[in-house]
């Protein structure tokens, strides 16, 4: 009687019960959950100099949700925590109170001008961890002393960027 | 978040759509050279932007790219017989060459010019490197052939491979301007895969899960800084290229090859990854390219003789919750190729991006996004040729460094960004 051959037996199943095929499926697709998404972030838009405060202006008319948009004047003074800021309308406020109830600060920048104000702001986010994104508007070269005093505070900086990045940044933010 | 109608023309790159033309601009991979290995050699079928080709080299060892389907009737080519300087579709005998010009159809009269007026749609063929290259485009406005790095360095020193992922190109492109998904997603490669162990950078990267970034624009495209604390108050970069519309590198590792890919659309649902890996300065090592072509680091274990990887949707990927639980990988998916592609994969073949939540570190993401909108329109709008076209565009690297706080990634890694023959990449 010949010595059986021995039926190698596979280390690891060849076909197997996947799930994974049909879920990623476009049909699939159809049964994801659909829920309004409410608006996730309240934002504070800070723009340091005259030039981000026209841009800062301009995207206010925006449909935003939940977003407050201030301007940072040059010298400082008579303003509660240091920091000279203003509504946009020049009302002012404390950059505490501005910080209050903020999940996101993003910082318009076109020159250097706000540099002193930038590691305030940064500063008073990193205290409070609110999350802080930074835009240079123009090709970044001219605010250069901006952007280093932003870099340790910032989690997000967005160099040479223009007008319509931070419509995009807040759009996809959804603020 | 992104609107619907932006994710479409982002996402559809057919025929006459936006982000279609766009491609349509540059020089693209078509299929690896290893696929048409010899003159004569069977024909391959090619689908590249919603568009059905076939692709062989003839008996003088031209490339030909050309319309799948004989124009007689309609049947593939890929039944072709591949001889005397020509493919013959086995229907009946026509015959067209590689610029899909009709040589030959055989029920004509032996001196008939019926040939002459019967012509396939084409598209030039190029080898250049490991990969065959076209252009899909207007002729007139056909830019000059790509000098990206890997593919021009001696053959001894770089190594490419594909493998098909079943999702829209986009999701698997924004993939690779992505740096905030590493210390998470492969965070058990960085300790284990040949093609990346060992490097001082790993361990910043596992230090620190919450990198800082710094996005700025390059002429064709981006540069994406993911910034991590290192030692003695000082950061380490990781600085990523983007070259548009699907070109991506991947920051090195230690004396590791260089790697990164190219996102190119199948159609809307489906692309190829190509993934490559090269030295500037040094032939790879006989164990780097086995464990290239064991589907480590950026490559993938595919099933012989395909280009589609072992561990696929069909078969969960191969999951290991033991893996998993042990701590071998952070997913249970083995392998960073395929890492990737089964996260990628399960978003749907076209992820909806209107239900997306967005986090300011996805700003490498919305910025690159809103390049490709912008120049696909004013591509479509005003005829403005695109960044990435110019092949002084190609010749950029990424980098890894440690630099101090204060130091500007882009003031102080202009050289290390850009190729310099002979001189080794800038890694840690």
């Amino acid at each position: 009687m010949p010595n059986p051959v021995p039926t190698p037996q596979p280390t690891t199943p060849l076909i197997y019960a996947s799930e994974s095929a049909r879920a990623a499926s476009a049909g699939e697709a159809r049964y994801r959950i659909t829920a309004a998404i409410a608006p996730a972030r309240n934002a504070r838009i800070i723009a340091l100099d005259p030039r981000a405060v026209a841009v800062a202006r301009r995207i206010a008319t925006g449909p935003w949700a939940a977003a407050g948009f201030y301007r940072c004047d040059a010298a400082p003074g008579g303003h509660a925590g240091g920091v000279p800021l203003r509504r946009l309308d020049g009302e002012p406020v404390a950059l505490t109170d501005l910080l209050t109830g903020t999940d996101v600060v993003v910082v318009l920048a076109t020159d250097d001008s706000g540099r002193a104000q930038a590691a305030a702001i940064g500063a008073g986010c990193g205290e409070r961890a609110i999350m802080t994104a930074g835009l240079v508007l123009g090709d970044g070269y001219e605010a250069h002393e901006a952007v280093a005093a932003l870099r340790p505070y910032a989690r997000v900086l967005l160099l040479s960027a223009d007008e319509s990045d931070v419509v995009e940044l807040l759009t996809a933010l959804r603020v | 978040m992104l609107r619907q109608d932006i994710n479409e023309l982002l996402t559809q790159t057919g025929p006459g759509t936006p982000m279609g033309e766009l491609f349509r601009q540059y020089w693209m991979p078509a299929l690896l050279a290893e696929e048409l290995p010899e003159n004569d050699s069977p024909p391959v079928r090619v689908k590249l932007l919603s568009e059905r080709m076939i692709a062989f080299r003839d008996s003088e060892g031209r490339y030909g790219l050309m319309d799948e389907f004989c124009a007689h009737r309609g049947a593939s080519l890929w039944f072709g017989r591949n001889e005397g300087s020509g493919l013959r579709c086995p229907y009946h005998g026509w015959k067209f060459d590689v610029t899909g010009q009709c040589v030959d159809v055989p029920s004509e009269a032996d001196n008939s010019s019926f040939c002459e007026n019967v012509k396939l749609t084409s598209y030039p063929l190029v080898k250049i490197g490991d990969i065959l290259w076209t252009h899909m485009g207007d002729p007139a406005k056909r830019p000059e052939l790509p000098e990206f790095e890997f593919v021009h360095v001696p053959p001894e020193q770089t190594y490419t491979s594909k493998r098909l992922q079943q999702c829209n190109w986009l999701q698997a492109f924004e993939g690779g301007i992505d740096s905030s998904h590493v210390t998470f997603l492969h965070s058990g490669g960085l300790k284990t895969d040949p093609l990346f162990k060992g490097a001082k950078g790993n361990e910043y990267n596992l230090n620190d899960t919450k990198p800082f970034f710094e996005v700025a624009d390059s002429d064709g495209g981006l540069f994406v800084g993911a910034r991590r604390n290192a030692e003695d108050g000082k950061y380490y970069w990781r600085i990523t290229p983007w070259v548009m519309p699907n070109f991506t590198m991947v920051p090195p590792r230690g004396d590791h090859p260089v790697h990164g890919h190219f996102w190119m659309p199948i159609d809307d649902e489906n692309c190829w990854a190509y993934s490559y890996d090269y030295h500037p300065v040094r032939a790879l090592t006989a164990a780097e390219r086995q464990a290239m072509k064991d589907g480590n680091g950026v490559h993938s274990k595919n099933i012989p003789g395909t280009y589609r990887p072992t561990a696929n949707m069909d078969n969960d990927y191969l999951m290991d919750r033991e893996a998993q639980r042990r701590g071998e990988t952070y997913s249970g998916i083995e392998g960073i190729a395929m890492q990737d592609a089964s996260v990628q994969e399960s978003m749907g073949p076209i992820v909806d991006r209107t239900k997306e939540r967005l986090v300011p570190a996805d700003s490498g993401i919305i910025k690159a996004r809103q390049k490709l909108r912008k120049a696909a329109i004013a591509l479509r709008d005003e005829g403005v040729t695109p960044p990435g076209v110019d092949p002084a565009h190609h010749r950029v690297r990424s980098a890894a460094v440690v630099l101090p706080q204060a130091e500007s990634f882009l003031d102080s890694c202009r050289d290390a960004v850009k190729v310099t023959p002979g001189v080794r990449q800038a890694s840690v």
